[in-house]
């Protein structure tokens, strides 16, 4: 009798303190880097979507609210400002790079965030989606961080962003390769960069893992997209829903 | 470490600042990379400090939107309605934005046809 009140008075302790949310999330990124590392690094086996599909169920399991769990791990959300400012780094490794090729890399982001953007917003509004749908799609192709603040800039929900950003990021990782071959995209620096373009962070960390030159391009490029990105998306957004 | 962190807060706080008051637009952290980026390149190196924390961010940069995507749980409904746009937005838009930036970059490219020295093996070796 007492003993089941105690247990129950360390839940609810526990439950109220940002304890538990810590632990659940820093549990299941690290049960699913194991998965990913156990796969071999298959794209298909993000860490992510494991770990939010284990977040997700244990808070269904436990019953926790999603505005429960977001105040214990706001702790961690927090970083992502700080490791958003950190990203001067990769840039400014590889923007040493552009010397002698500024032209055709600017000109090639520029298209292919431009083409990003308005190829899925455009889908998006022919096949009839919901605006917060639509909405979300707008910052999608950027790496997820800025993303997630350039979705609050302009009105949408940086949740739904963020998980355009990574599921593109997925796509990107397993489709940008094969569309490289098949069109005979060979030298690792434009390959590299077009995988910085397209499929940002994780494509970025898989280009690393194969070639060290394009992975160098391939952060350049995710970098310069993301402030591309925030410079552009907010009037892009109002030119289209004036 | 503790150095590294603290300049990458300071970045970090100047763009929080200047995106208040100059520039409400930008994300204040956007502002806070660009002004990293333009100290880096006056010094013309990066401290050890600095890029350890950097690079521990960028290891585990995944991990730091997890409290946020996990809200995804709030939008179930919207999504199974709209999955088959979905899936076709996402797939259609990385083939066009990969195929357009790629041309792009060919066509412009000084060393036309990709003529990079370690090349000849790209296409073996790449998946």
């Amino acid at each position: 009798m007492t003993e089941s009140k105690s247990i129950i008075e360390i839940w609810v302790y526990l439950s109220g303190s940002p304890l538990l949310a810590l632990f659940l999330t820093l549990a299941s990124y690290q049960t699913g880097l194991w998965v990913y590392q156990k796969s071999n690094h298959n794209p298909l086996a993000n860490p992510l979507i494991i770990t939010i599909a284990l977040i997700t169920t244990s808070l269904h399991f436990i019953g926790m609210s999603y505005e429960k769990y977001f105040q214990g791990a706001q702790f961690i959300h927090f970083l992502l400002g700080s490791a958003t400012v950190a990203l001067a780094i990769p840039i400014y490794r590889g923007i040493h790079e552009l010397r002698g090729r500024l032209f055709p890399l600017l000109l090639a982001l520029c298209t292919g965030g431009l083409v990003s953007i308005f190829s899925s917003v455009g889908l998006c509004t022919l096949m009839g989606a919901d605006q917060a749908i639509t909405g979300a799609f707008y910052a999608k192709s950027v790496t997820a961080p800025i993303a997630m603040g350039i979705a609050e800039r302009i009105g949408s929900s940086p949740t739904l962003t963020a998980v355009f950003a990574v599921l593109t990021g997925i796509t990107g990782s397993v489709l940008v390769p094969l569309i490289l071959n098949a069109i005979d995209f060979k030298a690792w620096w434009q390959r590299g960069f077009i995988i910085g373009i397209v499929s940002h962070g994780i494509g970025t960390s898989r280009a690393f893992s194969i070639n060290t030159e394009a992975g160098t391009y391939a952060s350049l490029a995710m970098g310069l997209h993301g402030i591309l990105g925030a410079l552009t998306v907010p009037f892009i957004y109002k030119l289209l829903n004036p | 470490m503790i150095s590294g962190l603290l300049q990458i807060l300071f970045f970090q706080g100047l763009g929080e600042i200047i995106s208040k008051l100059l520039l409400p637009f930008l994300p204040g952290p956007v502002i806070g990379l660009v002004l990293l980026l333009l100290w880096l390149m006056y010094l013309k190196d990066i401290n050890t400090s600095l890029a350890s924390v950097a690079d521990t961010f960028s290891r585990y940069l995944g991990l730091l939107f997890v409290p946020a995507a996990v809200g995804i749980i709030l939008f179930i409904p919207q999504l199974q309605q709209n999955a088959l746009t979905i899936v076709t937005a996402l797939i259609m838009s990385v083939v066009f934005a990969a195929l357009s930036s790629a041309l792009v970059l060919r066509w412009l490219s000084p060393d036309h046809p990709s003529s990079n020295e370690n090349s000849a093996q790209a296409k073996d070796q790449h998946d």
